[in-house]
């Protein structure tokens, strides 16, 4: 009985411990005192960049192909080929790429970040930095959260893009199902800037929680490099956890009481 | 070692376990003075002329166990630096720091000795902020540590230096940009001056011809060597060195050890030119008797979480105490055992 109500209860402990920590990287950047670090954030959102734009555009093309598939070759079956477009804009725009650039960012960024803390934290780097007066927060958290905010809304933006070409190709070049004017017209009308940004909105805050998360449990490990190993392990499971639930509370949200879509009376 | 030794006492000769020592003064008598002298460094002087009762051991632990320490602090004639005052800490269920009362003379070289476990890296950690003590108070240049604000904090942490027992050079870093990193962040100085400053330090420790090295690139003792140039960059008042001697042969070990001096009294030099406020303070943790030998002008010796005893080193080398000797002399038969 006692494990039962504190495995929840340390659930709940670790919750309290994580939000306390991403606001207290939030307000390093709210009141601005990060851009002392300016230099090392424009660093962090560098490596950003080169290091995980093309694999997210890669699984996100990939995703894409996919949706534009499934999407053609159910709309043929029942007699409506011209409709793939559908499936193109809300497979790819509402679910799909916004759950793969969580996963990408889960996997490559969210633990490379547990993984370069925490043997920060084990080889006494971070320890060294608060003795030479500089806060380890701000300096190794509050920077990767303001890099990720510069730069992931664009490579979130242009792998939409990605996802698109890829469903488009599928749908026209490699089916054949319906002209590219017929394509476009439909996967046109089933989407509007609002949905673009609702979009993005659900992608950002899946990268501003696997950021946070991906800091806390690095600048926190502990026990050697076991110890950074389970924190990694752990940082993924809440990632993957949190992307779910911000992909189902973000499409409740913005398209569950309205479709947003030229269809029903 | 240092001729400084303005004041002595007899120390009340001890033999085994002590009658009445002398005692280093009661903790809220000792933060009274420290503070109220914050700005007159001669108020905060130890003086030892009295023999206040020994204190209790501490909960869970019997007079037995305590009953090597005499708590006896000979006076250096100097002002500390750093106070610990009635000092406790755990970590769960080990109790680390006991009640500990020490403190580090300004303008010496201060080693900490004792036992594994006893707390001297713990000690480390308390006197720049990077653990909290659950109880007591820790006092820097008369300022208190666990009181201070984040921003002060960080504002006091710029009198450190701390060499780390593998050096924690940064792992994405060469050599010249770790040192040089500390002036970058926390001075306006050009490029020029930075690389002036940074290669001036590295050929003290004679790795100017590796600057362009990265951290993995480097031995155990070049790395102690650049954290060494690394934490004297910002010419700090205190210098605090983390077993500078682990992984490292006698003859590197006894080399670092005439660098930590010619360094000490290079800075003391500037320091009376500069006639700077405080003057600088060096504190090493080690297990290596000799370098305590060679380099030490005042040791304190830990066990179980509290003084044994301190004093200049020639003082505490000719001290009866059996712990102390045994632990001086490094012999296997006394009270120090196994358990």
């Amino acid at each position: 009985m006692n494990e039962l109500i504190s495995t929840p209860r340390g659930w709940l402990d670790s919750f309290g411990e994580m939000t306390k920590f991403g606001g207290r990287m939030i307000a390093d950047i709210v009141t601005l005192r990060v851009f002392k670090f300016f230099g090392e954030a424009l660093r962090q959102a560098g490596i950003l960049i080169v290091s995980s734009t093309l694999v997210i555009f890669g699984l996100v093309f990939i995703i894409g192909s996919e949706c534009g598939i499934e999407g053609g070759y159910f709309t043929y079956g029942e007699g409506a080929p011209a409709y793939s477009g559908v499936f193109a804009a809300w497979c790819d725009l509402r679910e799909l790429v916004p759950l793969v650039f969580g996963y990408m960012m889960a996997a490559k960024v969210g633990t490379g970040i547990v993984a370069e803390l925490g043997s920060m934290r084990i080889s006494d780097e971070i320890d060294a930095l608060e003795v030479m007066g500089i806060s380890g927060m701000r300096f190794l958290c509050a920077t990767r959260l303001l890099a990720a905010m510069m730069v992931l809304p664009f490579i979130y933006l242009a792998s939409i893009g990605a996802g698109f070409f890829a469903s488009y190709l599928a749908v026209v070049q490699e089916l054949g199902y319906v002209s590219s004017g017929g394509f476009l017209l439909i996967f046109w009308q089933f989407q509007n800037p609002t949905d673009v940004l609702f979009s993005l909105i659900k992608a950002m805050a899946m990268a501003f929680v696997i950021v946070i998360v991906g800091c806390y449990y690095g600048y926190n490990a502990s026990g050697g490099p076991v110890g950074v190993g389970t924190a990694t392990a752990k940082s993924m499971v809440v990632n993957l956890v949190s992307v779910h639930l911000i992909g189902m509370l973000g499409t409740q949200l913005f398209w569950g009481a309205n479709p947003r879509a030229p269809i029903g009376g | 070692m240092s001729d400084d030794h303005e004041q002595t006492t007899d120390g009340g000769g001890v033999g085994g376990p002590p009658s009445l020592p002398l005692m280093p003064k009661p903790a809220d008598a000792s933060r009274s003075v420290t503070r109220a002298g914050a700005s007159d460094p001669a108020s905060r002087v130890s003086v030892v002329d009295e023999a206040p009762p020994r204190p209790a051991p501490p909960d869970g632990a019997s007079d037995d166990e305590y009953r090597w320490h005499s708590y006896k602090v000979y006076p250096s004639g100097r002002p500390d630096a750093v106070e610990f005052v009635d000092t406790y800490k755990a970590f769960g269920r080990s109790q680390i720091l006991r009640g500990l009362n020490m403190g580090l003379p300004e303008g010496m070289v201060s080693m900490i000795l004792g036992p594994s476990g006893t707390g001297k890296s713990v000690c480390i950690k308390h006197m720049v902020g990077l653990l909290y003590p659950d109880r007591g108070d820790i006092l820097v240049h008369g300022e208190s540590v666990p009181n201070m604000r984040d921003d002060d904090l960080f504002e006091m942490r710029k009198k450190f230096g701390l060499l780390f027992q593998d050096g924690a050079l940064f792992g994405s870093m060469n050599l010249f940009d770790n040192v040089a990193f500390p002036l970058r962040q926390h001075t306006e100085k050009s490029q020029d001056e930075i690389e002036e400053t940074v290669m001036r330090r590295l050929n003290e420790v004679g790795l100017g011809d590796a600057r362009l090295k990265m951290p993995n690139e480097l031995s155990g003792g070049m790395r102690k060597r650049a954290g060494f140039a690394r934490a004297l960059v910002l010419e700090p008042d205190i210098l605090l060195f983390d077993e500078p001697d682990s992984g490292l042969d006698p003859v590197r070990t006894a080399l670092l050890g005439e660098l930590i001096l010619e360094i000490h009294r290079d800075m003391m030099d500037e320091a009376k030119a500069k006639q700077k406020e405080h003057l600088p303070t060096f504190c090493v943790i080690t297990h290596d008797i000799m370098s305590a030998r060679r380099v030490a002008d005042y040791i304190t010796v830990l066990w179980k979480g509290r003084l044994v005893e301190a004093g200049p080193a020639e003082d505490m080398l000719n001290s009866e105490n059996p712990f102390i000797r045994q632990f001086l002399s490094g012999e296997s038969q006394g009270p120090l055992t196994m358990d």
